[in-house]
């Protein structure tokens, strides 16, 4: 059992330190990259303008309500997050780790139904963008590999997952678990971080367009 | 993998100046970096790739092509940042495996970044990000023009800014297009006063073709009983500098203004109906002075004329009648004016039929951000045409309006190409046609 | 489940086994004492006229008798299924469905291996031309490749689940195995639901051009021309209008089928499941036989198919090749030419 003591123990420790450190870093090298411009005299607030981007690009406009890329995208990619963001935070054996091993308290988990469902939605959604990346002109060119790659891990992580829901088999948790580290290793150093920096990009657009008393 | 067989344009680049590639590639990344900030940063950390941005972009929609999207447009640039700035750029340099460019790619990438991209900004609209990719364009484009690898005619306009002062001519041009206005049209159009309260910036297009806009805006500010002044050397409202890359030039043609109307004491240049004029001297200026323009207020026409309707000083006999407003991107969407067309329309007694597209997710017009000066991206201009065509069509209205020269030069053109017999209006030409002097 | 349901198979014949010496020892016993009654009683002696036989209570047990059984997912009142036996029979690692599943699979696999070694590629017809003609849209290819994914994942832990203790077994042995298996159950269950709903959009999205028609008849008759000589075919010929409706009455059996096997304690009684993993088997060999040879057909097997499924359209010598009827009504409609978009 030496591998799956290795997985609980030093290489667990060792990709959250990278996770932490070098997305810390990515966020630290975005915010003090080059120079800002000075600005001009605002006619409304930066502030208010970048609250109001940063919740207001959760939903399409209504303007492209009529084009069924932007539903196709919107709804799959909401399938994805919400379902991924559930299994993360509330499935029974994430609540108990998270307990045991980090945070020292616990909150409610989903029961197993509400698991289950959680997954349906979000291997829909992650399935479908991902084979769209391959099928859809537009994504097809302008997919990097990376792209591609952390589809993969995360669908490889959720896969693993559940096939270790069974919590009968050591194994299969220490598979699971290996694949999240290399998850957690690859994560700062790919578009996984747009998991942090999305509030940065809509925050920048929005004060932009606060400072111009416009809305984008 | 299926790649549609389509023969490529004789000649898809233009180059100028003579010099080895590796120094046009060497200029290029340098130059892509040269205004880069956390802004930028910023965005090109977010993108997921969704794609969601072609389906706002004008030229994608027209064409169906997927180039056309419009993140696909700055990939040199954001290979740049990933080879120099990236956070990991050290990293992937140590390794060789730092993205690199090449000349192949910068010259592919010309049509992209100059006559598929009006700076419109629709896409930041649809984008989950948020992400400003026309400031990303305007971004890359300072790496092309360092490279000298813009279109032929955009480089030979952003030329005449530099050496004859404007795209339109040297300041003795100019002195002879107000002349010839003033004798057409029996009016005095005062030129370098050397004191007024306000500078009057105009564009080529209006000295060129649109003179009732130059009598038009004249009359108003006289009506208003305005101390205004044209100057000589100071008339250009037009930044090729913004829309060529040329950020020296941007910088030269900013400061030529704002100091002039320091010189001559004006409280306010005016802009006319002009676009990008907006974003480079409202929006842009302070990055040249290191401090926001305090001293001087930088006016846009539209506000000039929804502000003096609002507060009773232009009073205007009702038009009736219906009408449709292109909203034009650089002032509304990107410039925060959109309050001020209706305001005048409804004014002027019209019926207001909104596009089907309004205000900030508006289409552009297809010839903005120096694509209509870039005559090579005709077809292409016609194609985006299209979009606003079936809108207007569709609105039944019998106006058709707009607030930018750029954009009915754009209409314009592209009308006669396909025999359209809509004719569009200058908002300001309505506004003085309609005014009540006493 | 196929794995928990093979457990309680076998828990049943032992629980047969025992209560059936049980019944010897307790029927021989009574035979010894006379008046001993087989279970204790609370007030006097019972049955001292001996109407009620022990042999007739066990009997009517053992023949599927009501009762209320000791610990059991299914509360369908029935002490000892009396299928059981059947059914264990027919599901053993040597029993007749793996057996004869096993044969077909590998018939498809070995016919074309056949085919490809006989006929090779089937090529374009004057070759590539360069014109390309949309054949799908970008929802139908979404739509597929997700079913592909879904039935790759379904099919490799189906066919683990059911072949695995005769084949698996023997080369990484029992612990590993049920390591294997566990997991393969619960990515089983998981991705069945994602299935019924590909699978009712997969029917949605390719239903045009899937009805048979006449052409049909003359497409069957030669062959498909795929032993020589053209054949001309309309949208879909009828080896794909087949493999649609295959594809749809089999899902939709698997379906079915997975739900009662999902939801044992709310839907099933034990004859209903066994029924039920009986459909599930068959369907899926015939869904996943069907399936090897339309994968084989749209990669390697014909040239220029695959394009179709990717960029959404193909060359027009393909067209003609494959789907001539079809491609002429495109270029009476639609000019022919790909417009790029959907």
């Amino acid at each position: 059992m030496g591998v799956i003591e290795l997985l609980e123990g030093s290489l667990w420790t060792l990709s959250v330190c990278i996770f932490v450190v070098f997305g810390l870093w990515r966020i630290f090298v975005i915010l003090t990259a080059g120079r800002s411009p000075t600005q001009a005299r605002p006619v409304g607030s930066p502030r208010g303008g970048a609250v109001r981007a940063i919740f207001g690009h959760f939903l399409p406009r209504r303007a492209f309500l009529g084009q069924g890329r932007v539903w196709f995208v919107t709804i799959a990619g909401y399938a994805f997050h919400i379902g991924l963001f559930a299994l993360l935070f509330f499935a029974a054996p994430h609540v108990a780790f998270l307990r045991d091993h980090i945070l020292g308290f616990d909150w409610p988990a989903l029961p197993r139904w509400g698991f289950i469902i959680a997954a349906q939605f979000a291997f829909t959604g992650l399935l479908a963008l991902w084979v769209r990346r391959f099928v859809d002109p537009v994504v097809r060119l302008i997919s990097r590999p990376d792209d591609h790659i952390a589809a993969g891990l995360t669908f490889l992580v959720m896969l693993t997952g559940c096939m270790a829901l069974g919590e009968q088999s050591v194994t299969l948790r220490g598979i699971h678990l290996g694949f999240v580290e290399a998850w957690l290793i690859y994560f700062p150093f790919s578009s996984l971080m747009h998991t942090f920096t999305w509030p940065l990009s809509r925050g920048f657009t929005g004060a932009l367009a606060g400072r111009r008393g416009t809305r984008m | 993998m299926t790649a549609h067989t389509k023969p490529l344009p004789p000649k898809s680049f233009d180059q100028q100046g003579d010099v080895p590639d590796a120094v046009r590639v060497a200029s290029a990344m340098e130059g892509f970096l040269s205004e880069f900030g956390p802004r930028a940063s910023s965005y090109l950390n977010a993108c997921v790739r969704c794609g969601l941005c072609a389906e706002a972009c004008h030229f994608h929609l027209a064409t169906g092509e997927a180039k056309y999207t419009p993140i696909h447009k700055i990939k040199p640039f954001e290979k740049a940042y990933g080879q120099l700035q990236g956070p990991f750029s050290w990293i992937k340099r140590a390794f060789g495996i730092a993205p690199t460019v090449s000349i192949a790619e910068l010259r592919e990438w010309e049509e992209l970044i100059f006559d598929s991209c009006t700076l419109c900004g629709r896409c930041t609209m649809v984008c989950p990000m948020g992400i400003d990719i026309a400031e990303l364009v305007k971004e890359a484009r300072h790496g092309m023009f360092q490279a000298g690898l813009l279109p032929d005619r955009l480089a030979q306009i952003a030329g005449n800014a530099k050496t004859k002062h404007s795209p339109f001519g040297a300041p003795a041009d100019f002195v002879e297009a107000i002349q010839a206005i003033e004798a057409e049209f029996s009016i005095r159009l005062p030129l370098d006063k050397p004191k007024a309260d306000l500078l009057l910036t105009l564009a080529p297009g209006d000295l060129d073709e649109h003179h009732q806009s130059v009598v038009g805006l004249a009359r108003i500010l006289d009506s208003l009983g305005i101390d205004w002044t044209l100057s000589s050397v100071a008339f250009e409202a037009t930044n090729f500098g913004y829309l060529s890359g040329d950020t020296q030039l941007q910088g030269e043609l900013t400061c030529r203004l704002i100091d002039k109307a320091r010189e001559i004491g004006a409280a306010t240049i005016l802009l006319p109906e002009c676009g990008h004029a907006w974003g480079a001297l409202r929006w842009e200026a302070a990055r040249w002075y290191g401090a926001p323009i305090d001293d001087i207020r930088i006016m846009h026409t539209l506000e000039l004329l929804a502000e003096r309707i609002q507060a009773g000083d232009i009073r205007l006999r009702p038009v009736g009648e219906s009408a449709t407003f292109h909203d034009p991107c650089q002032q509304i969407r990107r410039g925060g004016l959109g309050w001020a067309p209706r305001v005048v329309l409804k004014t002027l007694g019209m019926e207001l039929r909104e596009l089907e597209n309004t205000q900030e997710t508006s289409f552009c017009c297809g010839g903005g951000g120096g694509v209509l000066a870039n005559t090579r991206a005709a077809p292409l201009r016609l194609q985006a045409f299209e979009i606003k065509r079936k809108e207007v069509e569709a609105t039944g209205a019998t106006h058709f309006v707009t607030s930018c020269g750029q954009c009915r030069l754009q209409f314009d053109r592209s009308r006669k190409e396909t025999d359209w017999d809509k004719e569009v209006e200058s908002l300001l030409e309505l506004v003085a046609a309609n005014m009540i002097t006493d | 489940m196929c794995v928990a349901f093979a457990g309680l198979v076998r828990k049943a014949s032992l629980m047969l086994l025992v209560t059936m010496m049980f019944l010897v020892v307790a029927v021989e016993h009574g035979a010894a004492q006379g008046t001993v009654p087989p279970f204790p009683s609370q007030s006097g002696p019972e049955n001292t006229l001996g109407d009620q036989s022990d042999s007739d209570i066990w009997r009517a047990i053992r023949q599927g008798g009501g009762g209320l059984p000791g610990s059991s997912e299914v509360t369908d009142g029935v002490l000892i299924n009396a299928d059981g036996v059947w059914w264990s029979q027919l599901r053993r690692p040597a029993g007749p469905l793996v057996r004869f599943g096993s044969i077909g699979i590998a018939t498809v696999l070995a016919a074309i291996m056949v085919f490809f070694v006989a006929r090779g590629r089937l090529r374009i017809d004057g070759g590539r031309s360069g014109r390309r003609v949309a054949r799908f849209s970008l929802a139908q290819r979404v739509v597929h490749w997700v079913m592909a994914v879904v039935f790759l994942l379904l099919g490799f832990t189906g066919l683990l689940l059911l072949f695995g203790r005769a084949f698996l077994i023997p080369i990484v042995g029992k612990t590993a195995f049920s390591i294997i298996a566990t997991a393969s159950m619960q990515a089983h269950n998981l991705f069945g639901p994602i299935f019924i709903v590909s699978l009712v959009a997969l029917f949605i999205t390719f239903l045009r051009g899937n009805s048979p028609s006449f052409s049909d008849l003359k497409w069957v008759v030669r062959g498909g021309g795929m032993f020589g000589g053209h054949v001309s075919s309309g949208r879909y010929n009828a080896g794909e209008k087949a493999w649609f409706w295959t594809a749809t009455i089999a899902g939709i059996a698997l379906s079915v089928s997975g739900l009662v096997l999902s939801f044992p304690d709310v839907l099933g009684t034990h004859d209903l499941l066994h029924r039920a993993e009986l459909l599930h088997a068959i369907a899926a060999l015939v869904f996943v036989g069907f399936g090897i040879g339309h994968i084989y057909l749209g990669t390697i097997g014909t040239e220029g198919a695959i394009d179709g499924m990717i960029s959404g359209d193909v060359d027009e010598n393909w067209a003609r090749t494959h789907h001539d009827l079809w491609l002429d009504d495109m270029k009476a409609t639609k000019g022919g030419a790909a417009d790029g978009r959907d």
